[in-house]
């Protein structure tokens, strides 16, 4: 008897959403399959796409091997996002590490003319990232939102604690949420929820953290292939958006990543290549070579459907 | 379907307060409005016991002279738990044992010997089986071994275990799997009857929200077919539902179980809220705090 494979069909899909105002927008979303699942029935309009993170000041406890590929731009954000642009991303993301209270707690409105210089200097969109401090975040990421007004960021961590006060000024100055929460279906939910209040669920991105290799990946890996079920089987509305994946900054906090070059780069493409399986959209890394790497494993061709 | 008062438990203050003190009176009350309110038994939750297993023979006691209705004692301490059964006047219910080796040895004879009614849940040495027949399985050797000890199956009122809802979507997953233990259990072990701790449920919800999980999960359960369930003796629209009293209510909670697409138009805003909370516990909509609002 020959054999016939399995085809299946979904009948949700993921939103798609357009991040950046240029000619070189980051497309996200959009898939009514699960991750990967090209042999089954449906489409993958917006392939999975990478970013590399730059800081706002000078990295303190990045190994000599991470810092290697940016050394002559490395203590000014703008030239470092124009190298990036020079690595072939599809975006950058900016970490507004400065601004944290216990580092230089260095204010919003300085903090929100870098992100526009930046902004500015390159094609590719920006991705903004606060400091995670919930409170300080609520005061430099609406400053951001509005002296970047009309460019179309993903701006975040848009978390259950600050959520209002940012997620509107995401919304009165035409930007993306960025929605982190921690490691929860439940609370990713939640806070969709409590978003889409006041914010159009197309300009969320969902952020489930995303744990690295040997440090609670697989808790990662089960709460993003979730999302997908959820938005592609079972139509949950609140799940259906587009899912960021913030490795880089997980990986390079570990040992074995800062051990050695091979180790850090293995490290940080394994993580994302399992991230994309489990359907990541945008992955942000910190290594260049890591994404070459997982660019190489998971060939071009893959992506034609 | 009986009612297991769950009101006196030693995860609230005032009953942990009242327990230590030996204070007869906050615990009287709470039997008394609870078998005023319809409870068809008194659950004892006296927590471990560990430093008097005694006080549970004091709080049976104590509640006897009151109330006339059976106790449900409710320890995991072995010694406390004898106590119990010992000074109970009308045939106990023995909450819990399960398929694990030490309950095996040390609770289940206990129920042979004071020839009182048990609670036994699935749970055994390997875990909290997560699926309907996986229960089933499990409660099946376990009630295998009751009966070698001598307790027919009459006696044995079988726990699937209840998770919380709220429980990264575990606890959905598993609402599902007690619906199925509960409908298939007579037909697996004719004679057992089925008992859940209920509330559990709703644990680490909001607080102001529990109700409604309780209620519409109780309903569920109700529909197929459960025996007796652990809740709040006190909340009158879950003694209705267990006494099929709240037809309107559990129609609408049924409707939607079943996947009726619901006109929210024609509804109060206490009912969307069933229905709502229907199709949580239906699995149909994924929980989150939030589910009300979407």
């Amino acid at each position: 008897m020959e054999y016939k494979a399995p085809v299946e069909a979904y009948t949700g899909a993921v939103r798609e959403e357009i991040i950046g105002t240029g000619d070189k927008p980051l497309k996200l979303g959009g898939e009514n399959i699960l991750s990967l699942h090209l042999f089954d029935e449906g489409s993958l309009p917006n392939p999975p796409t990478f970013a590399l993170e730059i800081l706002d000041m000078e990295p303190k406890d990045w190994p000599e091997h991470l810092i290697e590929p940016f050394k002559d731009v490395i203590s000014d954000p703008v030239k470092w996002a124009k190298k990036c642009e020079g690595f072939g991303v599809d975006a950058v993301n900016i970490f507004l590490l400065s601004t944290d209270p216990a580092d230089k707690d260095s204010p919003a409105d300085e903090a929100a003319a870098l992100v526009k210089k930046v902004a500015d200097a390159i094609s590719i969109p920006v991705l903004v990232y606060g400091c995670g401090d919930d409170k300080k975040d609520a005061e430099v990421l609406p400053k951001v939102a509005e002296v970047c007004d009309g460019m179309n960021l993903l701006i975040g961590p848009v978390l259950k604690e600050n959520y209002e006060v940012v997620g509107k000024a995401i919304l009165d100055h035409g930007h993306k949420a960025w929605a982190e929460s921690p490691l929860d279906i439940n609370l990713l939910k939640e806070l969709n929820v409590k978003l889409c209040h006041f914010l159009p669920p197309e300009r969320i991105v969902i952020d489930p953290e995303s744990a690295a290799l040997g440090y609670g990946f697989e808790y990662s890996f089960s709460l993003m292939e979730r999302v997908k079920q959820l938005a592609v089987i079972t139509k949950d509305s609140m799940t259906q958006m587009p899912i960021i994946a913030s490795l880089g900054k997980e990986i390079w906090k570990t040992k074995q990543a800062k051990e050695s070059k091979k180790q850090g780069l293995l490290f940080e493409a394994m993580t994302a290549l399992g991230l994309l399986m489990a359907g990541a959209n945008i992955l942000v890394l910190r290594h260049p070579e890591s994404i070459d790497l997982v660019k190489e494993t998971i060939g071009g061709e893959l992506w034609q459907k | 379907m009986l009612i297991i008062g769950e009101n006196i438990h030693v995860i609230a203050r005032v009953v942990n307060d009242a327990i230590k003190a030996q204070d007869a009176k906050i615990i009287q009350d709470l039997a008394r409005q609870q078998a005023e309110a319809g409870a068809d038994y008194i659950d004892l939750n006296l927590g471990f016991c560990r430093k008097d297993p005694m006080v549970m023979g004091w709080a049976v006691n104590v509640v006897q002279d009151v109330v006339d209705i059976p106790l449900s004692i409710d320890t995991m301490n072995p010694i406390a738990m004898e106590e119990g059964l010992k000074a109970c006047k009308k045939r106990p219910l023995l909450n819990s044992a399960s398929g694990k080796s030490d309950s095996k040895q040390e609770m289940l004879p206990l129920a042979k010997k004071y020839d009182c009614d048990v609670v036994i849940s699935v749970i055994n040495d390997r875990g909290m089986p997560a699926e309907g027949d996986s229960k089933l399985d499990s409660i099946m050797d376990t009630v295998a071994y009751a009966n070698d000890l001598g307790i027919p199956n009459e006696r044995i009122w079988a726990d699937p275990i209840v998770l919380p809802a709220s429980t990264a979507g575990e606890g959905q997953k598993n609402a599902l799997a007690t619906y199925e233990f509960v409908e298939m259990l007579p037909e697996a072990l004719p004679g057992i009857n089925s008992v859940v701790g209920l509330s559990n449920i709703s644990n680490g919800v909001p607080n102001d929200l529990r109700h409604l999980l309780n209620r519409v999960y109780l309903a569920i359960l109700v529909r197929k077919g459960l025996s007796a369930s652990i809740h709040d003796a006190l909340d009158e629209e879950m003694t209705k539902i267990c006494k099929g009293q709240a037809l309107n209510i559990a129609d609408l909670i049924y409707r939607t179980f079943d996947g009726e697409d619901i006109d929210l138009s024609s509804l109060s805003p206490e009912e969307i809220n069933y229905v709502k909370t229907a199709k949580v516990l239906s699995g149909e909509v994924l929980y989150s705090d939030a589910w009300l609002e979407s």
